[in-house]
């Protein structure tokens, strides 16, 4: 397994064991989830009677930093209105076979989402693998769950709780966190929450599903769901065509200090998108703007399983090795297993030898160069 | 100790004199590709709907132009490289370049299979070098220098050495380094269009070969350059400066008739100046000065100098390696 994820990136992990404990639907012993959905962020129950399906949203947090932070109001706000319009769309939808339509009207799952995190690490400055990045991850998804569930526990107040909600384990007063042994910040108002539930049940057995949004975010133009940027630099090849991308982010930051000039440019791009390497850059600067492949993949796969108390479906949580041996990465999904995650997405690496590059000049450059002024950096 | 251009057929590994050659060769095994992985369905589409009488025009040039560009590299890498480069590692190294030229040589003809159904267009196509005089002139100018070491078939003399670091030159910088890079610029062009995506994607491939054929070109040259010096002297430069303008002239003449029925958003004189460019950029590499001055003006040739992120569910990912080492263990950094 860990040599094809090597060589092709495939081989998404779906943790069986976590993935059914850690369920909402499984309070029976007869409901299994036996499998995710491509992208492993989908974990619902199937049967022969029962074709899973789900409604997905994903919220641009880039677009919840306020002057003063991260904007938690805002993003109470914004959960509310997602869960409704996808609790909607359960009623509004075209089912082709009636096994999806029965189990969908049963269990009334949606996945509300995540993208743009590593957005507002940039706005806050924040790098992706500080403690106060960690924390306030952590915060985001659990304001998420929590007004998700409260909004669902709204719609069953109005509407009547999803048929099958007696087979919950949310109808035994079991959270998402309670499956991690997690106890959340402001428990109070948790127990509150946990009243509603008992007194109208909820009107979705699911609610949160983290989706790679590898198109969208891409026309939102924010970092994808709750990944580190993969370069301050890269091509985008997509079936309309290939795009280049730079972080718009960086190259303020580079503007306010007056540094971004085509010699930089010049310079990240030589570095394939790297900071580390420019000593021009201030060191806070160039913590933030680490790529993927200069983050410690323990940090991602921690962050990961911190959200993992508040995420009721899953996460699709790709990692980043540039350069993998089975070792690492027997370690690595180990250590994933082993905090309690319940799927695993893509394995990107890069490849072994790369393209001259040819708009930039790969030599060194020659400090002045009297005999050959053309490539004297000095002299232009 | 013996050196590179010694002439022989050194066996010994052990020690290893140029470990660098035997890097670059494990490099070279890690990125196995194969032709069966590229798509060219959208490209058929493209090429009957969206591609005007020009731009097929263009398309069935460098169709004609890569079918025969990387046999004539084969070819010179076993009749010259191969026999003089005398170190095990780096005829190692050659052996598996030898293996990628094949494939581009398949990748191209997989790709005339497919863009042109008609037989007879297919043979008019390998005909080219005989037929098409922009073809033939670049051909002649390879076949020249391939002549050149024909009858060189053990290296004896300082004249020897010159000729042979000549062939070599000039297979790095004007072959795989120019003439190719000019047939990219023009697949990539034709992709910040939008079209063809296929071409783009087998080219992205090659792109990476080449540019590793050459790093072990210049990898030798520098080798050389350091145990004999001496052959590296003005005239050594002059020839080589003198050799480099002839080919972008070649290339020029190539891209008047490539882009002669007027290509919207393509110049000739475009294509001149980055010629230009990138015959500055071999200069460089071979430690000589600039000729042209020119810069780069393709803007979507940047795309190439970044690294790509490609959605699986889209396109075939190409960031991976094969050969991958180790055993399963759980307690490595990660």
């Amino acid at each position: 397994m860990m040599r094809t994820l090597a060589q092709t990136g495939n081989g998404w992990m779906t943790f069986k064991d976590k993935a059914n404990r850690a369920c909402n639907q499984t309070a029976r012993p007869e409901a299994v989830v036996h499998l995710s959905n491509l992208c492993t962020e989908i974990l619902e129950i199937t049967a022969d009677t029962e074709s899973a399906v789900c409604n997905l949203g994903s919220i641009n947090l880039a677009r919840h930093v306020a002057d003063r932070g991260f904007d938690f109001e805002k993003l109470a706000q914004t959960v509310e209105l997602a869960v409704r319009q996808l609790d909607r769309v359960i009623d509004l939808n075209f089912y082709p076979i009636e096994s999806a339509r029965g189990s969908n009207l049963r269990w009334r799952p949606v996945g509300l989402g995540l993208m743009g995190l590593q957005d507002v690490f940039f706005q806050l400055r924040l790098p992706f693998d500080s403690e106060s990045a960690r924390a306030l991850s952590c915060r985001i998804s659990e304001e998420v769950y929590f007004h998700a569930l409260r909004t669902s526990a709204e719609l069953a107040r109005e509407g009547g709780a999803h048929p099958s909600f007696a087979e919950t384990r949310a109808a035994l007063g079991e959270l998402q966190f309670d499956a991690w042994g997690v106890t959340p910040s402001n428990p109070r108002r948790w127990e509150d929450l946990l009243a509603q539930i008992r007194t109208h049940g909820l009107r979705n057995s699911l609610l949160i599903a983290i989706a790679p949004t590898a198109t969208i975010a891409s026309i939102a133009g924010c970092c994808e769901c709750i990944e580190p940027q993969i370069s301050n630099l890269f091509k985008r090849e997509t079936l309309s065509g290939d795009f280049l991308q730079v972080n718009a982010y960086l190259a303020l930051e580079l503007k306010r200090l007056g540094l971004w000039t085509p010699e930089m440019r010049n310079a990240v791009k030589l570095a394939d998108g790297s900071v580390q390497g420019i000593d021009a850059i201030p060191g806070e600067l160039r913590s933030i703007y680490r790529t993927a492949w200069e983050l410690p993949m323990r940090a991602l796969i921690e962050m990961a399983a911190d959200r993992g108390a508040f995420v009721d479906q899953s996460q699709s949580l790709n990692l980043f090795i540039a350069n993998p041996s089975i070792g690492q990465l027997s370690s690595m999904y180990m250590y994933a297993w082993k905090k309690g995650l319940k799927t695993t997405y893509y394995l990107r690496s890069r490849p072994a030898t790369s393209i001259a590059k040819t708009t930039v000049r790969e030599t060194a450059a020659i400090a002045c160069s009297l005999e050959n002024p053309q490539a004297c950096e000095a002299c232009q | 100790m013996s050196r590179l251009l010694d002439p022989g057929f050194n066996l010994t590994l052990r020690p290893m004199r140029y470990p660098k050659f035997y890097e670059m060769y494990r490099g070279a095994i890690k990125n196995t590709w194969s032709v069966e992985e590229i798509d060219f369905q959208i490209d058929l589409s493209h090429l009957q709907r969206r591609m005007s009488a020009a731009d097929r025009h263009l398309i069935e040039r460098l169709v004609a132009f890569f079918a025969t560009g990387d046999s004539i590299v084969a070819n010179n890498l076993v009749l010259s490289l191969y026999k003089h480069i005398n170190a095990p590692e780096a005829r190692m190294y050659l052996s598996r370049q030898l293996f990628e030229e094949a494939l581009h040589v398949q990748f191209y003809l997989t790709l005339l299979d497919n863009y042109v159904p008609d037989q007879k267009q297919r043979a008019r196509a390998f005909a080219a070098i005989d037929n098409i005089p922009s073809i033939r002139r670049k051909a002649q100018f390879c076949q020249r220098w391939t002549d050149s070491v024909l009858t060189l078939h053990r290296i004896e003399s300082v004249a020897d050495k010159r000729r042979f670091l000549l062939n070599l030159t000039c297979f790095a910088s004007c072959i795989e380094g120019l003439f190719f890079f000019g047939a990219f610029a023009y697949v990539y062009f034709l992709r910040s269009r939008g079209l063809l995506p296929g071409l783009a994607a087998g080219t992205n491939w090659v792109f990476r070969d080449e540019s590793a054929h050459m790093a072990f070109a210049y990898q030798v040259l520098d080798t050389v350059r350091q145990e004999e010096p001496e052959l590296f002297d003005a005239e050594w430069a002059a020839q080589v400066k003198t050799m480099i303008e002839e080919a972008v002239e070649c290339e020029v003449a190539f891209a008047d008739d490539v882009l002669s029925d007027g290509v919207p958003g393509l110049t000739r004189i475009e294509m001149r100046q980055y010629l230009q460019y990138v015959a500055d950029q071999r200069l460089l590499k071979l430690h000589l000065p600039t000729t042209y001055g020119s810069h780069n003006p393709f803007a979507f040739m940047e795309l190439q100098d970044v690294q790509e992120l490609t959605n699986f569910f889209e396109r075939k990912v190409s960031s991976y390696q094969v050969a991958v080492q180790g055993e399963v263990a759980f307690d490595h950094a990660f």
